[in-house]
C-alpha cells in the first residue's frame, strides 16, 4: 500500500493533530473520563510513533513508509520551509516516545480527572509543535513550531488550575518562555539582515563570510542565549527547576524528557551547520581565517563552555539536594550539558553520541518522573529521606528506579553507559582541544554517582523512619507511612516496564539504535557538502 | 572448540547470581563455583597451546580466543574479545586461588552471608575478566566490576571507619580509572586503530611517535599506577586495606593491586615501548620511592594489618622496577612477583586477620608467645612471614631471585636499594616472629583457642601453593615465557 498518496508525509502530524481536535471535542461532548480520553491519545501516539519509524527504514515496518524514497536527505534545492531528514525522523521518534510514555502513565490518573481532555489535548499538541520542529529547515518555521510546543507546555503545567505551586511554576515558565522568544526573534532578525534569507540552510551555507559580521555575531548571541532558556543551559537554568518542581510530576516528566528536548534540536539545526560548513571550506587550513567572522570556532568555544558549566553546576547543585523531584531537575539540567559536547565536537560520530543521550535520556529521566509521580500517589513525601527502605517494601519498583537511576549515572550495561560512552569516544576522536571536554564530561559524570547512589543507599540501606516528614504530607505519627494496597495502576506501570527494557536492552546490545543514529547523524553532517 | 573462556565467565556469573540470592546456603553454592572455576582453570592450562613450545606471530596470539561483534560504526569497532596468553594465564590461576581460599576462610560469616559471598565472587568474576578481555571497552567494563563490589564489602562489613574507606577507595580509584579511560580511548583514535581490539591496537599503536605515546603513556600509568598503588596515591591503601573485612583485603591486596599490574603491562608496556622508554627515568623514581617510602612506613607500624598492608606498596614498587627495567627478564619477574605476593599477602591478611578475632587486637606488642595456645595459627604466621622475607623453596625466593637479577643486568648497582631494604624487612619479619609467636605469653585472653577450622583450611591452601610454586617456580615460568612479548627470547 502506498500511503503516499493518501496522506502524504505528514502523516505523523495528521495524526496527532486529528487526535487532538478528536480531544477537545469529547470535552465538548462531555466524554471526559481519563481512560477513555487516554485511549485515544496513546492511539495517536503511538500510531504516529509507528509511522516515524517505519519512515527510517526499520526492516519489518518498510511497507507502511509515507516518506518518498527520494525524499529522505535530499540535497534541498531552493529555499523550502521544512526538510525530511533522517536525524529529523529520530528526533520525531525520540519526542514520541516521550510523549507515549507521559501517555501511557497518565493512563492510571484519578477516572474523574477534571482535567484529564484539556491534559491529554495539550500533550498531543505540544507534541505537534515538537514533530514540526523536527522537520524545521526554516529559522522562523523552526521558532513558531517552537513556541506551539511552548504554548502548549505553559498551559500543560497550569491545567490543574488550582494548585498555587503549578499556577506559579507556569507563570516562571511564561514569562522566562516570553523573554527567551523575544531574544529568538531579535536574533533571527538580525541574522535575517545579514543574510537576506531565513533559510537554515542557505545561513549556514553562507557560514561567517556575509559582509556584515557584527550583525552575525550578535544574531547568534541572542539566539544562543534565547534557545539555552528553552534547553536550561546555565547560566539560563534558575526558572527550570522551580518549574519542574511546581508542575504536576506527569507533566515534569514531559517537560524534562520531551519539550527540553525541543531546545537541544534547535541547537542542532542552527549552531551545528555553521560549524560544520566552516570546517568544510577550511579543510586542513586554520578555521580561523576563512570568511569574515572565525564564525565556527566562536560558536565551539562558546558552545563548549556552555556545556562545562552546565554539567558542573547542575551536578553539584544536584548534590545539594535533599528533594527528589529537585534532585532529578538539576541531574536534568547537567545531561544537557552532555547533550551539548555533540554539538561543540560537531563531528558526525560526536552528533550520533548527543542524539542517543538524548534518546537515553528519555527513558532515563521520563521514566523516573513517571515513577515518582507514582509513588508520590501512595503518599510518600517529597524528599529523598522519604524514599527510606522503599526499594525493600516495593521491591519491583525499587528495582527500575534502581536501573533508571545507574543509567543515569552512566553505570555500564545500561543505555546511559553506552551514550556517554559514544559521547566521549567521539569527542576524543575529535583530538585537539576536544579531548578535554571528554574529560570533563567524564570527572562529571563520577561526581553524578554520588547524588544517584545516595538514593540507593536511602532506599535499600535504611529503614523507613518513625516520624513524620516535616512538610507534613504524609500521616506520620510514629509509624512509618503506611503503603496502600495498590500497585502503580496498568498504564502507568506498562510505561516504567517500557522504559526500563529499553534501557537494559539498549545498554546490552545497542547496535541497531545506534546504528540508525548514526546513519542518520552522517547524512546530517553530510547534507550540504 | 569449546569456547572455554566464555564457559568460565558464565559460571562465575551464574554462580554469583546464584550466591546472591541464594540466602543462608550462600557460603555452599560460592565453594561449588569455587571449585568448578578452579578445574576449569586448570582445564585451561592443560589447553593451552603455548606451553611448552609456542609458535609465535608477528602480533601477540592469543589461545583460547573468541570474537564476536558488538558495536559496530564506521568510525567505533567494539567487540567481545576475549583470549589467554601466558601472563594472563598466571593470573587467571591467582584469582581461582583466592577465590576459593577466601571462600572457605569466610566460611563463618553471618552477617548477610548471601550478599558477602556474592560479592566476593564478583570481585573475582571482574578479575577474572580483566584479565581475559582483548577488547577495550569489555576491558574496562570489568575493571569497573571490580570497584563496585570491593566499595560494598569495605563499606558495609568493614571496620570502625569503615564509610570513610570506602569512599576514598572509590574516589582514588574512579578518578584514576576515568583518566585511564580516557587514555585508553586516545591510544585508539591518535593511532588510528581500526578496533578496539588488543590486536588492532597492537599493530597501530607501536608505530606513534615517541611524544605522543609518552603523553598517552603517562595518562595510562596514572590510570593503573593508582590500583598499584604507587607513591604519593598510596594513602587510599592502608585505609582500605585495614577498614576491609578479612575477605575484602585478601582480594584487595592479591587480586585488586594486581589488575594494576597486568593493565600496565597488557595495555601500556607492550602498546607503547617508545613511552616506555622515555618515561623510565620517571618509573625508576617511583618505584624506589615506593620501596623505600613502603618499607619505612611498614617498620614504623604497631598494628599487624597496617604492617602487612604497608609492606605491599613495597612489594609492589619492586613490581614496577621491574616492569620498568623494560627486559624480558623483569617481565618474567614482575609477573612471578605479582602471582607471589598476591599469594602470600593473602595469607598474611589471613593470619592477621585470625589474630584479630582470636586475641582481640593486632597490636604486635600487646601480644605475644601465642604459640602454645594456637599452633595451627602460630605455624601459618610463620609460614606466611618467612615466605615474605624470601626464604628458599617459598614462591617469593624465585621471584625475588628474578627481580633482583634483572634489576643488575638493567642498573648495577642500584639492586642494593632494593636488596638493602629486602634485608631490612626481612629482619623485621623475624623480629616480629620472635615478639608474636615465641617468648613469655603475653594478653593472651583465657577464653582463647586456636583457629576454627575453616580458617586454618583457607591458610592451609595458600601455604599449599606457597610451597608447591615456591619449589617449582618452573611450572609459573614456562608459562610466562611463552608469551610473545617484545624482548623475549625468540621473538
Amino acid at each position: 500500500m502506498d500511503l503516499s498518496s493518501f496522506a502524504g508525509p505528514f502523516l505523523p502530524e495528521i495524526l496527532l493533530l486529528a487526535g487532538t481536535l478528536l480531544v477537545f471535542l469529547f470535552d465538548v461532548l462531555g466524554v471526559r473520563t481519563t481512560e477513555r480520553v487516554g485511549a485515544v491519545a496513546v492511539g495517536a501516539t503511538a500510531l504516529a510513533l509507528l509511522f516515524v519509524v517505519a519512515d527510517l527504514g526499520f526492516a519489518p515496518l518498510t511497507f507502511l513508509r509515507t516518506i518518498p524514497a527520494g525524499q529522505l536527505d535530499a540535497a534541498a534545492s531552493g529555499t523550502p520551509l521544512y526538510a525530511f531528514t533522517s536525524l529529523g525522523l529520530v528526533f520525531q521518534a525520540i519526542f514520541l516516545l516521550a510523549t507515549l510514555l507521559v501517555s501511557l502513565a497518565s493512563l492510571s490518573r484519578p477516572s474523574r480527572d477534571r482535567g484529564a481532555p484539556i491534559f491529554f489535548g495539550l500533550l498531543q499538541l505540544a507534541a505537534l509543535g515538537m514533530l514540526l520542529v523536527a522537520l524545521a529547515s526554516d529559522l522562523i518555521f523552526l521558532l513558531l513550531a517552537i513556541e506551539v510546543t511552548s504554548i502548549a507546555t505553559y498551559l500543560l503545567v497550569a491545567y490543574t488550575r488550582h494548585d498555587s505551586r503549578s499556577l506559579e511554576a507556569a507563570m516562571k515558565m511564561y514569562i522566562i518562555g516570553a523573554l527567551s522568544t523575544t531574544l529568538s526573534f531579535f536574533g533571527a532578525s538580525l541574522l535575517y539582515g545579514a543574510y537576506q534569507t531565513t533559510s537554515l540552510l542557505a545561513i549556514a551555507r553562507d557560514g561567517g563570510a556575509a559582509g556584515f559580521p557584527v550583525l552575525v555575531l550578535l544574531g547568534y548571541g541572542f539566539l544562543i542565549v534565547g534557545l539555552a532558556f528553552k534547553a536550561t543551559l546555565v547560566p539560563f537554568h534558575a526558572w527550570a527547576v522551580d518549574a519542574y518542581d511546581g508542575a504536576p510530576t506527569d507533566v515534569t516528566a514531559f517537560l524534562a524528557g520531551g519539550s527540553k528536548k525541543v531546545g537541544l534540536f534547535a541547537f542542532f539545526l542552527i549552531f551545528l551547520a555553521p560549524i560544520l560548513f566552516v570546517r568544510a571550506a577550511a579543510p586542513g587550513g586554520s578555521p580561523f581565517t576563512s570568511g569574515a567572522v572565525a564564525l565556527g570556532p566562536v560558536l565551539q568555544i562558546t558552545l563548549s563552555v556552555l556545556a562545562v558549566g552546565t554539567m558542573t553546576l547542575g551536578n553539584v547543585l544536584a548534590l545539594l539536594q535533599k528533594e527528589m523531584k529537585r534532585m532529578l531537575a538539576y541531574s536534568s539540567i547537567s545531561q544537557a550539558g552532555y547533550m551539548l559536547i555533540g554539538i561543540a565536537v560537531g563531528t558526525a560520530p560526536a552528533l550520533a553520541g548527543a542524539t542517543l543521550q538524548i534518546f537515553a535520556h528519555v527513558f532515563m529521566k521520563t521514566g523516573a518522573f513517571l515513577l515518582v509521580a507514582g509513588v508520590t500517589a501512595w503518599g510518600v513525601g517529597p524528599l529523598i529521606d522519604d524514599w527510606k527502605g522503599l526499594g525493600t517494601r516495593r521491591p519491583f519498583v525499587g528495582v527500575a528506579f534502581a536501573l533508571m537511576l545507574l543509567s543515569l549515572a552512566g553505570v555500564p550495561l545500561t543505555v546511559g553507559f553506552v551514550s556517554k560512552f559514544v559521547l566521549f569516544s567521539a569527542a576524543v576522536q575529535a583530538q585537539g582541544y576536544f579531548v578535554w571536554l571528554a574529560v570533563a564530561g567524564l570527572l562529571n559524570s563520577a561526581l553524578s554517582v554520588f547524588y544517584y547512589a545516595r538514593v540507593l543507599r536511602v532506599m535499600y540501606f535504611e529503614e523507613p523512619a518513625a516520624r513524620a516528614t516535616p512538610t507534613g504530607a504524609v500521616a506520620g505519627g510514629s509509624e512509618p507511612p503506611v503503603l496502600p494496597a495498590g500497585g502503580l495502576g496498568y498504564g502507568r506501570a506498562t510505561a516504567i516496564l517500557l522504559a526500563v527494557v529499553l534501557i537494559v536492552a539498549v545498554g546490552v546490545y545497542p547496535q541497531p539504535v545506534l546504528g540508525a543514529i548514526q546513519a542518520a547523524a552522517t547524512h546530517f553532517v553530510n547534507l550540504g557538502a | 572448540m569449546l569456547p572455554l573462556l566464555s564457559l568460565t565467565l558464565a559460571t562465575l556469573l551464574v554462580g554469583t547470581l546464584g550466591t546472591f540470592f541464594a540466602g543462608a546456603r550462600a557460603r555452599w553454592v560460592a565453594l561449588a563455583t569455587s571449585i568448578l572455576f578452579l578445574l576449569e582453570v586448570a582445564l585451561l592450562f592443560l589447553n593451552y597451546s603455548g606451553w611448552p613450545g609456542y609458535n609465535g606471530s608477528l602480533v601477540p596470539g592469543f589461545s583460547e580466543s573468541e570474537s564476536y561483534a558488538w558495536i559496530h560504526l564506521s568510525w567505533l569497532q567494539i567487540n567481545y574479545t576475549v583470549g589467554v596468553d601466558g601472563i594472563s594465564l598466571v593470573f587467571v590461576l591467582l584469582t581461582a586461588i583466592l577465590q576459593i581460599a577466601t571462600v572457605v576462610y569466610s566460611w563463618g560469616e553471618t552477617r548477610r552471608p548471601g550478599a558477602y559471598f556474592g560479592l566476593v565472587l564478583l570481585t573475582c568474576l571482574g578479575s577474572f575478566g580483566v584479565f581475559v578481555a582483548l577488547d577495550i571497552l569489555l576491558f574496562f567494563l570489568f575493571w569497573e566490576a571490580v570497584l563496585v563490589p570491593m566499595f560494598f564489602l569495605i563499606g558495609h562489613w568493614g571496620g570502625p571507619h569503615r564509610r570513610y574507606a570506602a569512599l576514598k577507595f572509590f574516589v582514588y580509584t574512579h578518578v584514576a580509572s576515568i583518566v585511564m579511560l580516557v587514555g585508553l580511548l586516545a591510544l585508539v583514535f591518535y593511532s588510528g586503530a581500526t578496533s578496539f581490539d588488543f590486536a588492532a591496537v597492537y599493530a597501530s599503536a607501536r608505530s606513534l611517535a615517541a611524544v605522543p605515546q609518552t603523553f598517552l603513556f603517562l595518562a595510562l600509568f596514572f590510570g593503573f599506577g593508582v590500583k598499584f598503588p604507587i607513591v604519593p596515591f598510596h594513602t587510599w591503601l592502608p585505609d582500605a586495606h585495614v577498614e576491609a573485612p578479612t575477605g575484602g583485603s585478601v582480594l584487595l591486596a592479591g587480586l585488586l593491586l594486581k589488575l594494576g599490574g597486568y593493565g600496565l603491562i597488557r595495555w601500556a608496556v607492550e602498546l607503547l615501548p617508545s613511552g616506555l622508554h622515555t618515561t623510565q627515568p620517571l618509573l625508576f623514581f617511583i618505584a624506589f620511592l615506593s620501596i623505600v617510602w613502603g618499607s619505612v612506613l611498614s617498620l614504623s607500624q604497631r598494628d599487624l594489618k597496617r604492617l602487612v598492608a604497608y609492606s605491599s606498596i613495597n612489594h609492589m614498587g619492586i613490581v614496577l622496577l621491574a616492569i620498568a627495567l623494560d627486559s624480558s627478564l623483569g617481565l618474567i619477574a614482575a609477573v612471578l612477583l605479582m602471582f607471589a605476593h598476591g599469594i602470600v599477602s593473602g595469607l598474611l591478611f589471613m593470619t592477621s586477620g585470625s589474630v584479630h578475632h582470636t586475641f582481640g587486637t593486632r597490636d604486635i606488642p600487646s601480644v605475644g608467645g601465642i604459640t602454645p595456645t594456637t599452633p595451627a595459627l602460630s605455624t601459618m604466621i610463620m609460614a606466611g612471614s618467612l615466605a615474605s622475607l624470601g626464604l628458599p623453596a617459598l614462591i617469593s625466593f624465585p621471584a625475588e631471585f628474578t627481580a633482583l637479577l634483572a634489576t643488575w643486568n638493567g642498573l648495577h648497582y642500584w639492586v642494593f636499594v632494593p636488596l638493602g631494604i629486602l634485608v631490612v624487612t626481612a629482619a623485621f619479619y623475624l623480629w616480629m616472629m620472635q615478639r608474636l609467636l615465641f617468648g613469655p605469653p603475653k594478653g593472651i585472653p583465657r577464653e582463647a583457642h586456636d583457629v576454627p577450622w575453616y580458617e586454618g583450611a583457607g591458610m592451609g591452601i595458600l601455604v599449599l601453593f606457597t610451597i608447591l610454586f615456591g619449589i617449582l617456580p618452573g611450572l609459573l615460568v614456562n608459562v610466562i615465557v611463552s608469551s610473545p612479548i617484545r624482548g623475549w627470547p625468540g621473538t
